[in-house]
């Protein structure tokens, strides 16, 4: 059908109002002095105190725990013959997966080009530092003899030994290992020219110092954000394969040996997303209290939430997928031993937490599908704490109900977490608490300059 | 202070626009040796100051291909030739298993060349530089634009530059001193 | 701010279209004729080839399908300007069921468990089938679930491009709510829908053989044979009005990056079943790469390597190929030929322990092909090349922030 040249078309403003990324009315220096301020004058209030506080003591449950692992050794765990890998590589796979979200955010939504992204990145930046850093430990911690880890790593050595390659356990070394790396470096590439801001916007002579040495000198000379730009869209560009190539290697860790439960070739991506869910839960769980004790609803706004909760429904669908599949190929298959470990999950000792896994992961957050919940920060809340449970319940469930039922009869067991269990557990929460505490005490927890990038007065305007 | 002579002289400007604007006129007036500070990356900027040349793709290029490399040299040859061991009667070249530590080789090494490569082409860290002797500079990090003319310029007189600068319309002119 | 100069354009599909109607249908009659000839001198050949080219034009269809339900959650440009390419595939869905018809009926060339057991020579299969073909792998079962499939895919094409036509009168309507709340259940639908239907059609040639990543990498194929289908139709039509004004390169530069993506997962997808089955070395499953390795079919797996992923990879990565239409069509085109060898890859080696490509290979897919394209044309024609009543038309128009990512 072909227009009249005559026809005139009447275009009404019929596009839905999207809820914006920047409140309006923010100049450059008034995002500038908002944000800063919150380091640099901003009184220590008696609630980030009391908060700081107590996930310092959980830290110390943490050192407790560890400085009684490193005397009495692994014994003091639940981990048993079969079930030799327990409550570590499970907090190990939910700890990394959280942090997936984080380089999610500031890498692939930079590609996407979804500039929403820019006052969350940031602090979900420094989220996955610190998850990284939670998850790092516990492997180390369940090697036994912790204080030979560097073993892992291919170095000359008079042994005349070397890794064997392999092994997934060496590619995980690798990849996380370069997974810290690049999250450090990305999130401290973002930082330089904030660090730069506070360096210039502080009035005292020591923070002047620490942030003028952290600065390096930056002083936003358009060769240097040439060059700047053009590293930090190839950092994200790197970190995109990178970050799906983390929770794939954690996937093969199972999923190369034959273990039914592990053995099956939809891990891969079912990881990926799995980690990509719960880490957006993490995200959500951490951005709601924040902008609300910190006024920050003008960054953080109902958008940000819409979005996390749209991303955390699409990857917990594939969970849910992954689930489906792995069920049906149980049954299709023909594999006596796939076929049995379906009935376990189902039917097993363990069968309530695969129930309640089914309910947090798949069935609760299907909500989300209604608009009105998903721009309600409570519930989005409570949503995402029962994600998180659901996500951990699941890692649960791979390694100990697959482990604890093995092909002989005569080698079946039970695992139990112990005390040293849980409080390794809820010490590596209350490490990641401390550490964001002091995050966005210290340094600004919303990228300054990506804000100001956001303002309709970033744009050059043609002459 | 003993100085033998200014650094630059510097203009500061109110919006990105108009520094963009003075920028261009600048390097068209045929001033080249010239820099702009923004608080935030411009696009047009470092065109309009005449810097076309960025090589930090290379850089990450060839960090990426060493580290490709020598991933799968190293894996190749511990398992091969310094210490072969039979895994389940899989083959001592066994390259499937080798293509994951590979490719994170690779990403490492990028990555590295990436954020290493960015500063030492930017000259950083450097804690002196004479542009933070001006005490309107500061604002350089918040929602002030500079233009910056250095004395090297083959075409930089002291008070005929200051005029030039002045005909853009700038806030604030400042001298920079050595 | 609609601008007057497209308001003035006429939006319906070129002559050229037409052509390529009349053109494809006498390729696809011509061949037809031989491969119905081929199938009376060699049926069982003429089955395999025939779920071959099935399953590529199947590809095709469904893939549109996909994306234009991707780009109603994720808004663009780039999908607007093939919005109408990507509906006309999606509404050749009819002719597919009506293609799938013979597949039942030649089932005993294809399936094994369609087969009677006492014929089966290995016990263990033997058991392994008297299970299964109660529960799941009956013949009813095997229709039953196909005309699901089918209902559900025509359902969702339907109401998609019913909701679609209604943007060529006017008034200027926004219905992107009503297009979002189907494309999200649409999505899921359809990724299990494909699963379950590969599992049907094409894994089931090998009853005894499971892999849980196999839908997803059906899936991911279909999804990339779709995008480099519609670059090369965009190829066609740029040189005429109306696509030559509308088709910016920042929207061939997006289809490129879509086809680097997807093809990046196939990449991932086919790489992971690869190593866990390589690294587990059960003989339930090994079996399956062995047969695809061994006896000249290996050859082909290294081709897909190079062919299907590290040449176009490399070419992708660069930025000003990616923005050329007229360059970026040779990779599409290659792509989808990739596609086909891929399936054949796929499908082919259960019928035979050593490579054997028969003249049925080609000549069936080329009579579907044919056939679909002589459909799709006419689809194609029938409708304008741009919904002008639908306001995110504007982003055609007026595309915003052009200059960033890599």
């Amino acid at each position: 059908m072909a227009l009249r040249p005559d026809e005139q078309i009447e275009v009404v403003e019929t596009k839905a109002p999207r809820a914006p990324v920047i409140e309006p009315g923010h100049t450059f220096a008034t995002v500038t002095d908002k944000i800063s301020s919150i380091v640099l004058t901003r009184p220590t209030s008696n609630g980030w105190l009391v908060g700081f506080g107590f996930s310092f003591l959980l830290t110390m449950v943490l050192l407790y725990a560890i400085s009684y692992l490193f005397i009495r050794g692994v014994g003091i765990w639940g981990v048993n013959i079969p079930v030799g890998w327990g409550f570590a590589i499970v907090n190990f796979v939910w700890w990394i997966g959280i942090g997936h979200a984080g380089t999610l955010i500031s890498a692939i939504l930079l590609l996407l080009r979804q500039s929403w992204r820019n006052s969350i990145n940031r602090f979900a930046e420094a989220m996955t530092l610190f998850a990284v850093a939670c998850a790092g430990m516990f492997p180390v911690l369940h090697l036994g003899r912790p204080w030979l880890a560097y073993w892992l790593f291919p170095y000359p050595n008079t042994m005349n030994y070397w890794p064997q390659f392999r092994s997934p356990l060496v590619w995980d070394v690798f990849a996380v290992s370069t997974y810290a790396t690049t999250s450090l470096l990305f999130w401290f590439v973002g930082l330089i020219p904030d660090l730069a801001t506070l360096r210039d916007r502080s009035h005292n002579r020591a923070l002047q110092m620490i942030y003028g040495i952290l600065a390096m000198g930056w002083r936003g000379s358009a060769r240097h954000w040439s060059r700047y730009e053009t590293a930090y869209l190839l950092l994200a560009g790197l970190a995109t394969p990178l970050v799906l190539s983390v929770h794939t290697v954690v996937s093969f860790d199972f999923a190369i040996g034959i273990v039914p439960g592990w053995h099956t070739t939809i891990f891969p991506p079912y990881f990926v997303a799995g980690a990509i869910y719960s880490g957006f839960a993490m995200v959500l769980m951490l951005a709601i209290p924040i902008r609300k004790f910190y006024g920050l609803e003008d960054f953080i706004t109902e958008r940000h939430l819409q979005n996390s909760a749209k991303v955390m429904l699409a990857t917990g669908l594939i969970v849910a997928y992954g689930y489906g599949i792995e069920a049906f190929m149980g049954w299709y298959g023909g594999n006596r031993s796939d076929a049995f470990l379906l009935w376990n999950r189902l039917h097993g000792p363990y069968r309530a937490v695969y129930f309640s896994l089914l309910a947090c992961n798949i069935f609760i957050p299907q909500v989300l599908w209604i608009r009105k919940l998903r721009s309600n920060p409570a519930w989005l809340f409570v949503i995402s704490g029962v994600i998180l449970v659901g996500m951990w319940l699941e890692r649960f469930v791979i390694v100990v109900v697959s482990l604890q039922r093995d092909f002989l009869n005569s080698s079946w067991g039970m695992y139990y977490p112990t005390r040293w269990d849980w409080m390794t557990y809820i010490g590596t929460i209350g490490f990641f608490l401390a550490c964001m505490f002091l995050f966005v005490r210290i340094l600004p927890m919303i990228s300054i300059f990506e804000m100001r990038q956001l303002l309709p007065q970033a744009e050059v305007k043609p002459e | 202070m003993k100085h033998t002579g200014n650094y630059g002289m510097m203009a500061e400007f109110d919006s990105p626009t108009t520094l963009v604007a003075a920028a261009r006129q600048t390097y068209e007036a045929g001033y080249k040796r010239i820099d702009a500070y923004s608080p935030f990356p411009i696009e047009e900027l470092a065109e309009a100051i005449g810097f076309h040349h960025n090589s930090v793709p290379l850089v990450v290029l060839i960090g990426g291909l060493l580290g490709c490399a020598s991933g799968y040299l190293l894996q190749w040859w511990i398992s091969t030739v310094s210490y072969p061991i039979n895994v389940g009667g899989r083959p001592y070249h066994s390259w499937p298993a080798f293509i994951v530590v590979t490719f994170e080789m690779t990403i490492l090494f990028s990555v590295l060349a990436a954020v290493f490569g960015m500063l030492a082409l930017n000259g950083l860290p450097m804690p002196y530089h004479p542009v933070f002797n001006v005490p309107r500079f500061a604002f350089a990090t918040r929602d002030r634009f500079f233009l910056m003319i250095f004395s090297s310029d083959p075409k930089y007189r002291g008070s005929e530059t200051k005029a030039f600068l002045e005909s853009l319309n700038p806030r604030s002119i400042s001298e920079v001193p050595q | 701010m609609s601008s007057p100069g497209v308001v003035n354009l006429d939006l319906s599909a070129p002559p050229i279209v037409r052509l390529m109607e009349r053109r494809s249908l006498i390729i696809g009659v011509i061949f037809a004729v031989i491969a119905i000839v081929g199938a009376f001198l060699r049926t069982d050949e003429f089955f395999h080839a025939y779920l071959l080219g099935f399953m590529l034009w199947l590809g095709v269809a469904l893939g549109s399908m996909a994306i234009l339900m991707i780009r109603h959650l994720t808004g663009g440009g780039w999908g607007v300007v093939i919005r109408r390419l990507q509906g006309a595939a999606m509404r050749t869905l009819p002719l597919l069921a009506l293609l799938f018809v013979p597949i039942p009926f030649g089932r005993r060339f294809l399936y094994i468990w369609a087969r009677p057991l006492d014929s089966i020579p290995d016990a263990h299969l033997r058991q392994h089938l008297a299970e299964i073909t109660r529960s799941y792998l009956s013949v009813q079962g095997f229709i039953i679930r196909a005309v699901i499939y089918f209902a559900i895919w025509i359902g969702l094409s339907f109401f998609l491009s019913k909701w679609s036509a209604q943007h060529d009168q006017p008034p200027m309507r926004d219905t992107s709510a009503r297009a979002k709340a189907l494309s999200g259940p649409g999505l899921v639908l359809y990724a299990f829908t494909i699963s379950f239907a590969a599992i049907d059609w094409v894994m089931s040639i090998d009853p005894s053989w499971i892999s849980t990543i196999y839908g997803l990498i059906i899936l991911i194929g279909e999804v990339l044979s779709a995008m480099c289908f519609a670059v090369v139709i965009e190829r066609i039509l740029v040189d005429y009005k109306p696509m030559s004004e509308l088709l910016k390169p920042d929207f061939v530069h997006d289809h490129g990056k879509w086809m680097l993506t997807f093809l990046m997962l196939w990449a991932y997808f086919s790489f992971s079943q690869w190593l866990i089955i390589w690294a587990g070395n059960l003989p339930e499953e090994i079996t399956w790469y062995i047969r695809r390795l061994y006896g000249g079919w290996g050859s082909i797996g290294l081709m897909l390597v190079v062919f299907h992923f590290v040449v176009p990879f490399v070419l992708l990565l660069s930025r000003p190929f990616k923005r050329n239409i007229r360059k970026l069509v040779w990779l599409a085109t290659g792509l989808m030929i990739m596609r086909f060898v891929d399936l054949f890859w796929i499908i082919e080696p259960n019928f035979s322990p050593t490579i054997r490509v028969t003249w049925l290979d080609i000549v069936v897919p080329v009579a579907m092909g044919g056939l679909w394209l002589a459909y799709f044309f006419h689809n194609l024609a029938s409708m304008p090349l741009l919904p002008a009543f639908d306001p995110y038309v504007r982003e055609v128009w007026e595309p915003t922030h052009s200059e960033a990512g890599a």
